[in-house]
């Protein structure tokens, strides 16, 4: 079964390969006339997005071949996750748009739900859910939520659902308490490194210094709920911090580490592949408070594609790790056996055994 | 076509016991049975083995045999179940299908998911709609009506399956006094027209006036059943942690009182 | 069957009620949603990809607002639009115009920042761009109604169990903002505060979230048994109740329009236009 795994990739990079050396180099300059450029990293996106198709082509082919049908894509759409994901794509949509219009933070919070449709059903699931999210998102939802730009970061969305897929699958937010010392030892230096690097640069976008260094707490927006659901995030991304290194040393939960780096590992690839499509299609814009960041870093002499890259990889890391602590912290809330329930939720529960039955015809699945 | 629980135990996932043990339960045609015991005795689990969503839907381990008419559906796929045995929930709102813009088209989900013709389907809708006193509610928003509105849309839902037996559990324990009569005389007249119906039920009052027989469980066994109308005025119905129907109260408190409840003006058998 | 539960009550024959598949109020309405939809996204990509400002505009005037007149929603269109572009025009306009880099033609200086001409025209340029993709997006959903592009969709072959998906997402959003306002309302209406310290205001939002999401989600179970016990796992087609109508003409129209966007992004990628 890894054979279509492999095969995957090997398509996937072998597209990629073929598209850099076609294009060219990635020089970004931009050319006021001709914006739509065609030696830049725009391309980039481009060609990503046809190598993840043709990645997934040829997975779907090569099991095709194994087994004649399409079993482990299929597996992942079962009734309770065809149930889940419109409440998913809510709490992306809802969540999204507040932190959008109504705080000007840089971070987004639009993924909750594409990772934990990923991390319960799978790969597919989660980047279906991360798909129709965002073309909902543009296309759908009206005001005062809607969000233009969101449709045109599909693919986005679509990566980020199939890298927590991934994440799930490899049991990594599996709860681990009462680990030793040894083993938090590591883990804690992981995610105390990875916090602090990320804090630091978080304190320096807030403090934009083109913008006189204000850190802005105000949240826009008459709607109360607006109000309510944007003091909900501040929240979120200081509870993270404190409840990482809760985990980590109250309850000796390695996870802890894993969490950080699944969102530190999503949150790069996310900006890597978001930072082109913003800056040819919306010349790094797109009304959220990250446009501050890409103002200052522009303003210190960057180039479009570099100030949003650069925005890019300053936001989405933080922007990620609190996303996966937050769905890390509904599976918790979670009873076992609702999780056990859905495709991967096996790969979710703590190590152990279920409770022996007596003899008898008993038949049926026993977790 | 008759619905048969013969020796049925079952286990849900994960848990530490079984839920229930050795439960043996008859629904022929045209009875309405009435289960009733306390919470947590495992009603819910037998109206979800009973309509084969367990082990199907929710996982779980199942011991025993489910039959209709004899033949045993173990091997029987949800979908051509549902087309059997209905099931109705006592939350009014989480069965709606969330997709339906009109009561019409909530009412036809089922048939629509079952394949039927386009015009079967709408002639099967309208009848339901019709059977439920619903059918100027038909181009309503479901999300907007009141509890017992939804639960009669969620029960038309169901018999425009047209299934050979209704489970329903504990359809008004999330209703008001409003909806509880509007669902109570709903289930009345499907009792009436000779509607198969399994109803799990705290409030006996109902099942007083509708069952043919009723079924007394606790702690995933069945304690005892018989005749409706016998096994509420049972004594031991009171041990066993269920509130017995008003009239028996009465007659009870009645009698306690040391007054001869024949001579009571009151109809004593609802 | 012999067993069915027995209904009372034979009823005279009644078709499909006419509330349902109701046709548009103009010509644009009763346009096929997937046209609608192609409309929308290849004036989104062209805009992109036209580059410049007359192009653009031209773009704007004939893809969004003349469709916009013919379907009488002109005025709330150039609402609706504006207001979605808002945020990001005043944005956009303003970092381009003060941040371009390598910019030579200062327009006004303001402390250390300046605004340049270059900045101006590629600002404007932007801006444009930022209007035809909000025009052409909030056209589409002025005149179409998600369930009728849906149920295209499924028509043409998409599996129910993406458009139930898709059709259950469009009612969730505003069904749990409803659920968080009146969490919100009755939390209140018990003392919550959300105005106040910072850290009243942080103590007041757990009591919130924790319904919203959680309930949300501990309603999966339940659901998932109702849409099981009415077939919902029956594999393949199901049945449909009606679906818009389309024309040989519209598709003719599609495929143009697709045609003319590919061949505008071969152009450009090749160099031909500027």
């Amino acid at each position: 079964m890894g054979i279509r795994w492999i095969a995957a990739l090997v398509a996937f990079i072998v597209v990629i390969l073929i598209g850099i050396v076609s294009i060219g180099n990635f020089d970004t300059g931009i050319d006021p006339d001709n914006f739509f450029d065609t030696e830049g990293a725009n391309s980039f996106a481009l060609i990503g997005a046809i190598a993840l198709v043709v990645g997934f082509v040829v997975y779907a082919g090569v099991e095709y071949a194994q087994t004649g049908g399409l079993g482990s894509i299929a597996r992942q759409f079962d009734t309770r996750t065809i149930v889940l994901m419109p409440i998913a794509v809510a709490i992306n949509i809802i969540l999204g748009a507040t932190v959008a219009n109504a705080l000007k933070i840089p971070i987004y919070l639009d993924s909750i739900g594409t990772i934990l449709v990923g991390v319960l059903a799978g790969p597919v699931a989660g980047a279906l859910t991360g798909f129709l999210s965002n073309i909902l998102w543009t296309y759908v939802i009206p005001p005062p939520f809607q969000n233009g730009p969101a449709a045109a970061f599909a693919v986005v969305a679509v990566i980020i659902g199939v890298l927590a897929g991934l994440a799930g699958r490899a049991g990594w937010m599996r709860p681990r308490p009462n680990r030793s010392i040894g083993q938090l030892g590591i883990g804690a230096v992981i995610t105390v490194g990875v916090i602090v690097a990320m804090s630091w640069l978080a304190y320096l976008g807030w403090t934009s210094p083109a913008f006189g260094g204000e850190v802005n707490f105000d949240v826009a927006g008459s709607d109360a709920i607006f109000n309510v659901l944007g003091w909900l995030v501040l929240v979120l991304v200081a509870g993270t911090i404190i409840g990482l290194l809760a985990l980590l040393f109250v309850r000796r939960d390695l996870t802890a580490a894993y969490v950080v780096v699944a969102g530190l590992g999503t949150g790069i690839i996310a900006a890597l592949i978001s930072a082109p499509i913003s800056a040819n299609v919306f010349s790094g814009v797109t009304g959220g408070g990250t446009d501050f960041l890409v103002a200052a870093l522009r303003q210190a002499g960057a180039d479009i594609g570099a100030a949003t890259l650069g925005q890019g990889l300053i936001s989405d890391p933080i922007d990620k790790i609190t996303t996966f602590f937050v769905v890390y912290l509904i599976l918790a809330g979670m009873a076992a056996r609702t999780k056990a329930r859905f495709p991967q939720g096996d790969r979710l529960l703590e190590e152990g055994g279920a409770a022996d039955l007596e003899e008898g015809e008993w038949r049926g699945a026993s977790a | 076509m008759t619905l048969t629980l013969a020796g049925v135990g079952y286990r849900y996932a994960g848990a530490s016991r079984p839920s229930l043990l050795d439960v043996d339960l008859e629904l022929p045609d045209g009875a309405v049975v009435g289960l009733v015991g306390p919470s947590e005795a495992g009603k819910t689990t037998v109206c979800l083995v009973a309509s084969g969503l367990a082990p199907r839907t929710v996982s779980g381990q199942i011991r025993g045999r489910v039959l209709l008419d004899g033949e045993d559906v173990d091997a029987w796929p949800m979908h051509r179940l549902s087309a059997r045995i209905g099931i109705g929930f006592e939350n009014p709102s989480t069965q709606l299908s969330q997709v339906a813009g009109t009561v019409f088209e909530e009412v036809a989900f089922g048939p629509m998911n079952l394949g039927a013709a386009r015009d079967e389907v709408v002639e099967r809708t309208w009848e339901a709609l019709t059977n439920m006193r619903i059918d100027d509610l038909a181009e309503r928003d479901p999300g907007r009506l009141s509890g017992g509105q939804q639960q009669l849309v969620a029960m038309a839902g169901l018999l425009a399956m047209r299934p050979a037996h209704l489970v329903l559990d504990e359809p008004t324990a999330q209703l008001d006094p409003a909806g509880t009569r509007l669902v109570g005389e709903a289930i009345a007249r499907l009792a009436a027209g000779g509607a198969s119906i399994l109803v799990a039920e705290q409030k006996t009052d109902l099942l007083a006036e509708v069952a043919d027989r009723v079924v007394v469980i606790a702690d995933g066994r069945i304690l005892f059943s018989g005749p409706a109308d016998e096994t509420l005025a049972d004594p031991r119905l009171v041990e066993a942690g269920v509130a017995e129907p008003a009239p028996v109260r009465l007659r009870r408190a009645a009698e306690a009182a040391g007054l001869d409840p024949a001579r009571l003006e009151v109809p004593l058998d609802a | 069957m012999a067993g069915r539960v027995r209904l009372t009550d034979p009823q005279p024959a009644r078709g499909l009620p006419d509330f349902l598949g109701r046709p548009g109020p103009t010509p644009v309405h009763r346009l096929n949603p997937l046209t609608k939809a192609t409309l929308a996204t290849v004036t989104a990509v062209a805009a992109v990809a036209l580059g410049g400002l007359v192009g653009p505009i031209l773009l704007v005037a004939v893809a969004v607002l003349v469709p916009a007149a013919l379907a009488r929603v002109l005025g709330r269109l150039l609402r609706l639009a504006l207001l979605l572009a808002l945020p990001i025009a005043i944005s956009a306009f303003l970092v381009n115009l003060f941040f371009f880099p390598g910019a030579e033609r200062v327009l006004l200086r303001i402390g250390p920042i300046t605004a340049t001409a270059e900045g101006l025209e590629f600002a404007l340029q932007i801006l444009v761009r930022i209007l035809a993709i909000s025009g052409a997006v909030t056209l589409f959903y002025l005149t179409t109604r998600p369930a009728d592009l849906v149920v295209d969709l499924e028509r043409r072959g998409i599996s129910p169990r993406a458009a139930f998906v898709a059709n259950a997402s469009v009612q969730t959003v505003p069904a749990m903002v409803d659920r968080a306002a009146q969490i919100t309302a009755a939390q209140r209406a018990r003392g919550l505060d959300t105005e106040g310290s910072l850290w009243r205001r942080i103590r007041g939002i757990i009591p919130i979230v924790g319904p919203v999401i959680l309930g949300s989600i501990a309603e999966v179970e339940e659901r998932t048994m109702a849409l099981e016990a009415r077939g919902f796992t029956r594999p393949g087609r199901r049945t449909l109740l009606w679906a818009p109508a389309d024309a040989g003409l519209e598709r003719l129209a599609r495929w143009a329009m697709v045609a003319a966007l590919l061949a505008l992004i071969v152009a450009r990628v090749a160099g031909i236009w500027t």
